[in-house]
C-alpha cells in the first residue's frame, strides 16, 4: 500500500466518517456495522497471506474459531477483560499460523488449498472431542456479553490499529519479502530472502488477525461459541472477501468486509427469492460477476479508474 | 408586538411539548409491549430452512398456515397473527443476527417456536436479558424446562419455554421398557456426540436403573457426518442384539439401511425425532428392514388415525392454506403435526393471556398451561405447566413399525410419562 498524501487524507476521512457514523444508526444496524468491522480484520489478515505472499489458504474460519473460543473460554472461566482476550487470541493464532505454515513451506497452489481445508474442517471439531473443557455442542458462554455500541467501537477500532499495522508491516521490508515470494521464490532466494521465515511469518501474522476477527465474531454472537459456527464456509466466505477487496487499497478491502458483512441479511430481503435461498444466489451472482469484470477486485477498479482519470489529465494539458 | 407574539408562541410550543412528554410518561405504565397493535399481533422465528437440518422447514410451514386459519376465523381477540420466517440455517452464528433483527427491526411481540438447541443457547441470554418471550423453542433439550427457575449459564431464563417432551424423559421410557421387557438384552448406542445426543443416553441409563450394565457399547458420530458405518460395524462385533438410534433423520436413515446390509437384525430403538414416516419409507426403499424398530411419539398421526377431529382439521387447513404441503400431510410428515400443535398451543396461551395481551401475561399464561383439547396431540395428553413444572407435554406413547416398506407407526401399550 503506497503512501501518499491523498492516501493518507482518505484515511483521516474515513476514520472520521466511522467514529461518527454509529450515532447515526439504530442499534441494530451498529451490530451490523460491527460485523463489517470483524471482517474487515480477517480479510486484511487473509490479504497478507494470499494477495502479497501468494500463500492460498481456505482455513481462515479455523484460525477465528481459535480466537473466538480463546475468548469464550478465557471470558467464562477466568472473567478476563474482553479486550485482553483478544490480544491473548492474537499470540495464540500467531502461534497456531506459525505452526501450520510449517507444512506449508512443503506444498503449493492446490495441495496447500487442500491442507488449509483439512485444517478448517477438522478444527471445530476439536471442540467436540474434548468436550468437557471446550463445551462440545453445547458451545461455550462468555461470562460477559457487550451492547452494540461497545462492539462497534472496538472492532472498528481494532480494525484501524489493525490497518496501520498492516500497512507498517507490508510498507517495509518484510512486506517485499512477502512480495518477491509470491511474484517469484527462485528470484527471491537468490536475492536472499530467506523462504522458510517469509512464509511462516506470514502465515503467522495473518491467523494472529484471524483469531482477532474470531474474538470479535463470538462478541458478535451474545459471546456464544460453537462449533457449527465456524463451518468451511465462514473460511469460504473470507477467501470471497479477500478476492472481492483486491489488494492495495482500503477501500478494496472495505467493500469486501461490507459484501459478506451484509450480504445474509441484505438478500433476506431479496424480491422473488426471498430469504430461503437468496444469501446463495446473490452471493453465487456477484462473485462470478466478480471475478468475470473484476478479477483484481475492488482494488483493481479503483487502480484503473484513477489511471484512466491521470490520462484524462495528462491528455487535457495538451 | 411581533416579538411578545413570538414569545407567546414558543410558550404556547413548550407547554405543548411538557404536556405530551408527561402525558406519554403517564401511559408509559400501560403503553403496550412492541409487536402488538389493536389489530394484529407480529411474531417471529428462527428455521432451518436450508442447510443440514432443512428436513424441519415443513414445521413452519405448518405453523404459517394454522395462523392463516386463525385469522380467517377473527385472529385472536380481534388480532390477526403476522408470523416472520427467518433461516439460520442451523447456524447459531446466524441465528444471533436472526433474533437481533427480530427484535430490534421487526420489533416482535415475541420469538415462537424457533428449531435447535445451539441456537437457542446462543440466544436465549440476549432474549431473557430483554424480557422478549422466546417460547415453544422446537428442540427436546431440558434446559428450556429447568431454567426458567434454576440459574444456567449465569443466570435464570424466565422468557424461554420448550414443549415437545424432553429427550432425557425420551430416553428414560425406552430404558424402562427394556428394563422390564429385555433384561438381558446388550444394547449398543449409536449417538450424535453433542448434548442431543448425551441427553438421551442419559435417559436411557436412568430408565435401566439396574440394568445399566446392559450397556456394551457406545458409538458417537458429528451432527456434520453423511456416513456412520464404521460406528454400526463396531456396535455388531461388540455383539450388541438391540440398537439404539440417536440421531437427526440423515444419520438414522444411514444407520437403519447400514444395519440391515451388514446383516445385522438387533431390536432396534429410534429417537423420535426421526421417526418421521416419509424419512422411514426413504430407508425402506434404500433397504433397510423396518419391521419391529421402537420409536415413540406425543402425536396425532394423519395416516393411521385420520378420523380424528383434529387429523381432519389438519388435512383441511393444508388444503386450504397451504396445498403444497398436501402430498407431505398425505405421508404422515409428523413435522406438520407438530407445527399445529405448537400453533395451537401458542394461540390457547395468547387468548389465556387476556384481551390486551402483555409479554408479561404471555409467560404467565404459558407457565400456567392445564389443557388437554390440543387436537394434535395424541389423544389423552395433557399439556400441563405450573410453578414447579415448566415442561408442557411430558407424555409419550411407544409405537412400533409394521408393514414393511409401506408400514407405519402402531402405538402398543399405554400412554407412559416420562417426567421425573
Amino acid at each position: 500500500m503506497r503512501v501518499r498524501a491523498a492516501g493518507i487524507g482518505t484515511a483521516a476521512a474515513a476514520a472520521v466518517v466511522l467514529a461518527l457514523l454509529p450515532f447515526a444508526l439504530s442499534a441494530y444496524h451498529q451490530a451490523l456495522a460491527a460485523q463489517v468491522g470483524t471482517f474487515f480484520v480477517a480479510i486484511l489478515g487473509l490479504n497478507i497471506l494470499t494477495g502479497y505472499t501468494g500463500q492460498i489458504s481456505i482455513g481462515h474460519g479455523a484460525f477465528m474459531a481459535i480466537g473466538g473460543y480463546t475468548t469464550a473460554v478465557l471470558s467464562r472461566d477466568h472473567h478476563t477483560n474482553l479486550v485482553l482476550t483478544m490480544a491473548a487470541a492474537f499470540a495464540i493464532c500467531f502461534c497456531c499460523g506459525l505452526l501450520v505454515g510449517l507444512p506449508a513451506l512443503r506444498l503449493a497452489g492446490v495441495y496447500l488449498a487442500l491442507a488449509t481445508f483439512a485444517f478448517a474442517v477438522s478444527v471445530p471439531q476439536v471442540p467436540l472431542k474434548f468436550s468437557k473443557y471446550l463445551g462440545g455442542s453445547g458451545g461455550v458462554q462468555s461470562a460477559k456479553t457487550v451492547g452494540h455500541l461497545w462492539l462497534y467501537g472496538v472492532s472498528w477500532t481494532t480494525a484501524a490499529v489493525l490497518f496501520v499495522l498492516a500497512w507498517l508491516i507490508l510498507r517495509g521490508r518484510t512486506g517485499r519479502a512477502f512480495r518477491a515470494v509470491r511474484d517469484s521464490e527462485v528470484a527471491a532466494t537468490s536475492s536472499g530472502v530467506q523462504l522458510p521465515v517469509y512464509k511462516t511469518l506470514a502465515f503467522g501474522i495473518s491467523a494472529a488477525f484471524a483469531g482477532v476477527a474470531g474474538s470479535l465474531f463470538v462478541m458478535g454472537t451474545n459471546g456464544f461459541a460453537q462449533p457449527s459456527e465456524f463451518g468451511i464456509l465462514l473460511s469460504l466466505q473470507i477467501l470471497v472477501g479477500a478476492a472481492v477487496a483486491g489488494l492495495g487499497s482500503l477501500w478494496g478491502v472495505l467493500a469486501g468486509a461490507a459484501f459478506i458483512g451484509l450480504l445474509p441479511t441484505v438478500s433476506s430481503d431479496v424480491p422473488l427469492i426471498g430469504s430461503t435461498h437468496g444469501q446463495d444466489v446473490v452471493f453465487g451472482l456477484i462473485v462470478i460477476v466478480i471475478m468475470l469484470l473484476l478479477p483484481n477486485g475492488v482494488a483493481g477498479l479503483l487502480a484503473r479508474l484513477a489511471r484512466t482519470r491521470a490520462r484524462g489529465l495528462n491528455r487535457g494539458s495538451i | 408586538m411581533v416579538m411578545k407574539g413570538k414569545r407567546i408562541l414558543v410558550v404556547l410550543a413548550t407547554a405543548v411539548l411538557a404536556a405530551a412528554v408527561s402525558a406519554t410518561a403517564a401511559f408509559g405504565a400501560h403503553r403496550a409491549d412492541p409487536g402488538i397493535t389493536k389489530t394484529s399481533i407480529h411474531i417471529g422465528g428462527t428455521f432451518p430452512l436450508t442447510g443440514v437440518a432443512s428436513a424441519y422447514k415443513t414445521i413452519p410451514a405448518a405453523e404459517s398456515a394454522y395462523y392463516a386459519y386463525v385469522n380467517a376465523h377473527g385472529g385472536v381477540n380481534g388480532r390477526k397473527i403476522d408470523f416472520t420466517v427467518l433461516d439460520d440455517g442451523y447456524n447459531p452464528a446466524q441465528t444471533v443476527p436472526d433474533v437481533q433483527k427480530l427484535v430490534e427491526q421487526d420489533k416482535v411481540f415475541a420469538i415462537v417456536g424457533s428449531l435447535g438447541t445451539a441456537p437457542g443457547l446462543a440466544t436465549w441470554g440476549y432474549t431473557n436479558a430483554r424480557k422478549v418471550p422466546q417460547v415453544m423453542l422446537a428442540t427436546g433439550d431440558s434446559f428450556w424446562g429447568f431454567c426458567a427457575r434454576k440459574t444456567c449459564q449465569g443466570s435464570t431464563k424466565p422468557y424461554t419455554s420448550g414443549w415437545q417432551p424432553d429427550y432425557p424423559g425420551e430416553g428414560r421410557l425406552y430404558g424402562k421398557y427394556i428394563a422390564a421387557n429385555m433384561p438381558n438384552a446388550k444394547i449398543g448406542i449409536l449417538y450424535q456426540n453433542d448434548a442431543f445426543g448425551k441427553n438421551y443416553i442419559a435417559g436411557l441409563n436412568q430408565g435401566l436403573g439396574s440394568k445399566k450394565g446392559d450397556v456394551v457399547d457406545e458409538e458417537g458420530f458429528n451432527a456434520t457426518d453423511t456416513v456412520v458405518t464404521q460406528q454400526v460395524l463396531a456396535l455388531k462385533a461388540k455383539g450388541a442384539d438391540t440398537f439404539f438410534i440417536v440421531a437427526t433423520p440423515g444419520q438414522a436413515i444411514a444407520a437403519l439401511v447400514t444395519a440391515t446390509k451388514i446383516g445385522w437384525s438387533p431390536t432396534t430403538f429410534l429417537a423420535n425425532v426421526s421417526a418421521i414416516r416419509p424419512f422411514l419409507l426413504a430407508a425402506a426403499a434404500a433397504g433397510a428392514n423396518l419391521n419391529g424398530v421402537i420409536s415413540s411419539t406425543y402425536l396425532a398421526s394423519p395416516t393411521t388415525q385420520p378420523n380424528l377431529a383434529g387429523m381432519k382439521l389438519g388435512k383441511a387447513i393444508i388444503a386450504q392454506y397451504a396445498p403444497a404441503l398436501a402430498a407431505d400431510w398425505a405421508v404422515g410428515d409428523s413435522n406438520l403435526v407438530y407445527g399445529m400443535g405448537v400453533a395451537w398451543t401458542f394461540v390457547t396461551a395468547l387468548q389465556n393471556a387476556g384481551k390486551n395481551p402483555t409479554r408479561a401475561s404471555l409467560m404467565n399464561a404459558l407457565h400456567s398451561l392445564n389443557t388437554s383439547k390440543d387436537p394434535f396431540v395424541y389423544p389423552g395428553i395433557t399439556l400441563q405447566t405450573s410453578a414447579t413444572d415448566n415442561f408442557p407435554i411430558e407424555q409419550e406413547i411407544l409405537t412400533k413399525w409394521s408393514g414393511g416398506a409401506t408400514g407405519d407407526w402402531h402405538p402398543f401399550g399405554k400412554l407412559l410419562t416420562s417426567g421425573r
